[in-house]
């Protein structure tokens, strides 16, 4: 397994081509929003300029800390789909820092407010690793508990906060006739900052792991997405520029206390500004913010706020949640779409015709002669469900250069086994060694940087990302640098093309993963781990719920795989594909290895008859390798 | 050592009520994956039509549990079907903001019809106690407790002995093979939500006697019962009543010993300290996840 590491497989198809054009990953900015988005941009940039009113000056400041602060929040929850109702708390903590850090030490405010971004960072990285296990709505809660327990902090810890007496700011300095531009202008420069942020991380490996995240995390940990360093740093993301917004807020309205700076209606609406104005887009968190603050002083002038407040920001969330859900930019940019693309037939919509594998390129270089070495060796591998002995003891190695078959009836343990090699699950007991290196106690990315690639019984592909997004998110490693390179660098979408032409899915590039049938499913998603370069490839039911057309061909696929060097260990129930395959054959029941050989000796053992095959198991077609 | 006696059985009384309000939660949970935030604004609006009924008419706020519970119960099942059914098949963030907003819509009303000051709910015997040696156990915080007690195991019995019961639970196990074998998810759904809006209607008539409320003590209280629920495991029912005596024990264990306002901090270190240290919860189970289709 020396030599250059990217066994290009087909490559030959596209040499001389040129690469094919590189697409973003998604396109948030699109040509008929560039022109509106500009002339607002100018608009709000001049407005203190043009105009004196302090009326509109205050309540576009005030848009301005929802619209930093959402598009925080945007990061975490629209990119990696972790839902925080614990954002308003970072504008609270961010305020309090600048607060007790002149009350106590003095100097100017504006001093502190890189103070406030770098706590409120600290506090994020905090959080995300205690979440670094919660998912979903675990994570809820513990945002919810962040919350109320930074509220109750406040109340509280008098000698620090004052309790619910408050902190009261210096009144600013300057002299009248600027009126409210420094805190204008200073909020302005971090929402653009924080818009350029979310603009780089989207465009970028970064970004592409969070969405990986978003989409399945599990998946995402088994292609090489090391999941907890992305959160974190996903959440110190989110939440520094609103730390620093939250500074400059409460020197602007320059008084301070628990009820008002960790009021859980801040949270909700900045989450109805993402909502709104839409998730995972640049500018809707900044569109939804205009749009909820203007609601906001409506509440307050014509309704004298306080319970008028809550039915209105409870029912626009019910609302939205139930009419909205993708939020406004988004909703009309499919309306555009679908004004732009009426009439014309779909891409997902053609039959998949059969391609002549023989036309393709042969492999570039012929595999070394298989070793023989052992690859892959689980000795006593334990896993237990409540009583439930999933894997009792399992122990078997799977040769360098082998095509090995797992198989057993179900319950056996198959996927529990792969899942214990994968990563996905920790066993009880037991060792796993890959490639001479014990990997049982690293995680599922790191195993995936090894060389260890795996597809899922049920395909898992990320839903909303299109094939090509599919096939590149795979990373083969991790480090800083790594988060900055562009999510689909020309080399990495010329590789991507080749193994999508080696599966036959290349005209599906751009089509999102979730409009395929479950059979092209399949091949993006082994094209998918190709692109992580693995010595060994595990598959789970390969030929299951698949045409008999299709079986052929994955079966083609992966003798022309091995012979390029690729180690496969299968677990399938289709016994003439199995052994007509693979060699050796593995035989799991009750979560125990209890055969091992060809085809041929399987098919004799009485044992494997008893617990699997039947009395009267006869392949009626020839057995070869 | 009395302080400490007297700390732990009040504890233990008060966890009682926890542990029905939280079954409700864990219910919901469980079978339909909903965290229901409005939980919470449930069970203060049954303390408010408690208050009202004891107000106006003068009914112990403990019997208009009988009241209380049938009617919570349509409320809930009205609700789920208004909001809730429209976005069952959409991800699991969306239940979550939908049953917020629905909090938020609560405490607002509840602000327009009873206003945004402190009630509660004192029958006669809200001064006395029973004292035993030297232990004073107040009388109104003995009879929620029991009551709660019997409230809960008559819960248990609905779900362990009734058709509806093992629906119930064939559903929160696998919705898909429930289905199959002719429960229909969605009604079911809908009486599970129901129930759970009625134990938190018989939880908050208990609860009117035990704490002062407003409308805005609902997230005080969702925050109680979401921290008992983590600990316990999310979606078990035993863990849900063991992570409810815990925090009892606990709350009145940091208000005899280090002060009651910090009190309404327990739950929030309870959240931060499972979900560091053991994610699951204490009878949570992980389980494989990669063959589940949902």
């Amino acid at each position: 397994m020396t030599g250059s590491g990217t066994t290009a497989v087909g490559e030959g198809t596209l040499k001389g081509g040129g690469a094919p054009p590189s697409r973003a990953p998604s396109k948030p900015l699109r040509s008929p929003w560039t022109a509106v988005i500009a002339v607002a941009v100018l608009l709000i940039a001049l407005f203190p300029v043009l105009s004196d009113d302090l009326y509109y000056q205050n309540m576009i400041i005030l848009a301005m800390v929802f619209a930093v602060g959402a598009v925080g929040l945007n990061i975490i929850t629209g990119y990696a789909g972790y839902i925080s109702l614990g954002q308003g708390a970072f504008i609270g903590l961010g305020a309090y820092t600048v607060g007790i850090c002149v009350s106590d030490i003095g100097g100017s405010p504006w001093v502190w407010v890189p103070v406030a971004g770098l706590l409120a960072g600290l506090v994020a990285a905090f959080l995300g690793l205690v979440a670094m296990r919660a998912r979903g709505h675990a994570f809820v809660i513990l945002t919810i508990a962040f919350l109320f327990l930074m509220q109750l902090l406040a109340t509280n810890w008098d000698e620090l906060t004052n309790g619910t007496g408050g902190i009261t700011l210096p009144i600013p300095t300057w002299s009248v006739e600027y009126q409210y531009w420094p805190f204008y202008y200073t909020l302005m420069g971090l929402l653009a900052v924080s818009l350029l942020v979310s603009w780089w991380i989207r465009r970028n490996k970064f970004g592409m792991g969070l969405i990986a995240i978003r989409e399945d995390e599990d998946k995402a940990a088994t292609v090489g997405v090391s999941t907890p360093t992305y959160k974190i740093l996903a959440f110190v993301a989110s939440a520094v520029f609103v730390g620093m917004a939250g500074g400059v807020y409460g020197y602007y309205i320059s008084f301070i206390d628990p009820l008002g700076m960790f009021n859980i209606l801040l949270s909700v609406q900045i989450i109805l500004s993402l909502l709104l104005g839409g998730r995972d887009t640049l500018w809707g968190p900044v569109l939804g913010a205009f749009i909820i603050e203007w609601l906001n002083e409506t509440s307050n002038n014509e309704f004298q706020g306080g319970n008028a407040r809550l039915l209105i920001f409870g029912g626009l969330l019910v609302l939205v949640v139930i009419f909205l859900p993708r939020g406004i930019i988004p909703t009309a940019n499919r309306w555009i779409e679908w004004w732009r693309t009426r009439g014309k037939a779909g891409l997902a919509g053609e039959r998949l015709t059969g391609i002549d594998l023989h036309a393709r390129a042969t492999p570039v270089r012929e595999a070394p002669e298989p070793s023989g070495r052992p690859l892959l060796e689980v000795k006593g591998l334990e896993k237990r469900f409540g009583g439930v002995h999933a894997v009792d003891g399992a122990s078997f190695t799977v040769a360098e250069g082998s095509i090995t078959a797992l198989i057993g009836p179900n319950g056996s343990g198959k996927t529990t086994v792969f899942n214990l090699i994968g990563g996905t699950m920790a066993p009880q007991a037991g060792e796993v060694w890959f490639d001479g290196r014990r990997i049982d106690g690293k995680p599922p990315w790191q195993r995936a940087h090894l060389g260890l690639g795996r597809t899922f019984q049920i395909t898992r592909l990320f839903r909303e990302m299109t094939v090509l997004e599919n096939v590149v998110a795979p990373l083969q490693g991790f480090h800083l640098g790594l988060l900055n390179a562009n999510a689909v660098s020309g080399r990495e979408a010329k590789r991507a093309e080749e193994l999508l032409e080696f599966v036959g899915m290349r005209k599906y590039r751009d089509v999102p993963a979730a409009a395929l049938s479950y059979g092209q499913q399949k091949l993006v998603e082994l094209a998918q781990i190709l692109m992580l370069d693995p010595k060994l490839i595990m598959l789970d039911e390969p030929a299951g719920g698949i045409n008999p057309t299709l079986i052929d061909r994955i079966g083609e696929m992966i003798r022309e795989l091995n012979a390029q060097g690729k180690t496969f260990l299968i677990v399938e129930h289709n016994m003439p594909f199995v052994l007509g395959l693979c060699n050796p054959v593995l035989v799991l029941a009750r979560g125990r290895t209890i055969a091992t050989g060809t085809p041929d000796e399987i098919q004799r053992d009485p044992d494997v008859l008893d617990a699997y095959l039947g009395e009267d198991f006869r392949l009626e077609q020839p057995v070869g390798t | 050592m009395t302080e400490f006696l007297q700390a732990l059985i009040l504890g233990l009384l008060i966890g009682g009520v926890y542990a029905l309000l939280a079954s409700g939660l864990t219910l919901i949970f469980g079978v339909m994956n909903v965290i229901n935030i409005a939980h919470g604004a449930f069970l203060i609006l049954a303390a408010f039509v408690t208050w009202s009924l004891w107000r106006a008419v003068g009914i112990d706020p403990l019997a208009a549990i009988i009241l209380l519970t049938p009617l919570m119960f349509a409320f809930g099942w009205l609700i789920y079907n208004a909001t809730v059914r429209p976005i069952r098949k959409a991800p699991a963030a969306a239940s979550v903001l939908l049953t917020f907003g629905l909090a938020l819509l609560l405490e607002g009303i509840m602000g327009v019809i009873w206003g945004n000051t402190s009630h509660s709910v004192r029958p006669e015997y809200f001064t006395e106690s029973f004292q035993i040696g030297e232990l004073f156990l107040p009388k109104g915080q003995v009879y929620g407790g029991l009551v709660a007690i019997v409230v809960l195991a008559s819960l248990y019995l609905v779900l362990t002995r009734s058709w509806l019961g093992r629906a119930i639970r064939a559903s929160a196990v696998n919705p898909q093979g429930a289905e199959l074998v002719g429960v229909n998810a969605a009604s079911v759904a809908a009486l599970t939500f129901a129930i759970g809006v009625a134990s938190a209607g018989a939880g908050g008539a208990i609860a009117s006697v035990l704490y002062p409320f407003l409308p805005g003590s609902h997230y005080q209280w969702i925050a109680r019962l979401l921290g008992i629920i983590v600990l316990g495991g999310m979606g078990s029912l035993p863990g849900a009543v063991i992570g409810a005596l815990c925090l009892g024990v606990a709350e009145l264990m940091t208000v005899t010993y280090i002060g009651p306002e910090w009190a309404t901090g327990v739950p929030y270190v309870f959240v931060f300290i499972v979900l560091l240290l053991r994610p699951q919860g204490i009878l949570g189970t992980r389980l494989r996840q990669d063959v589940a289709t949902t």
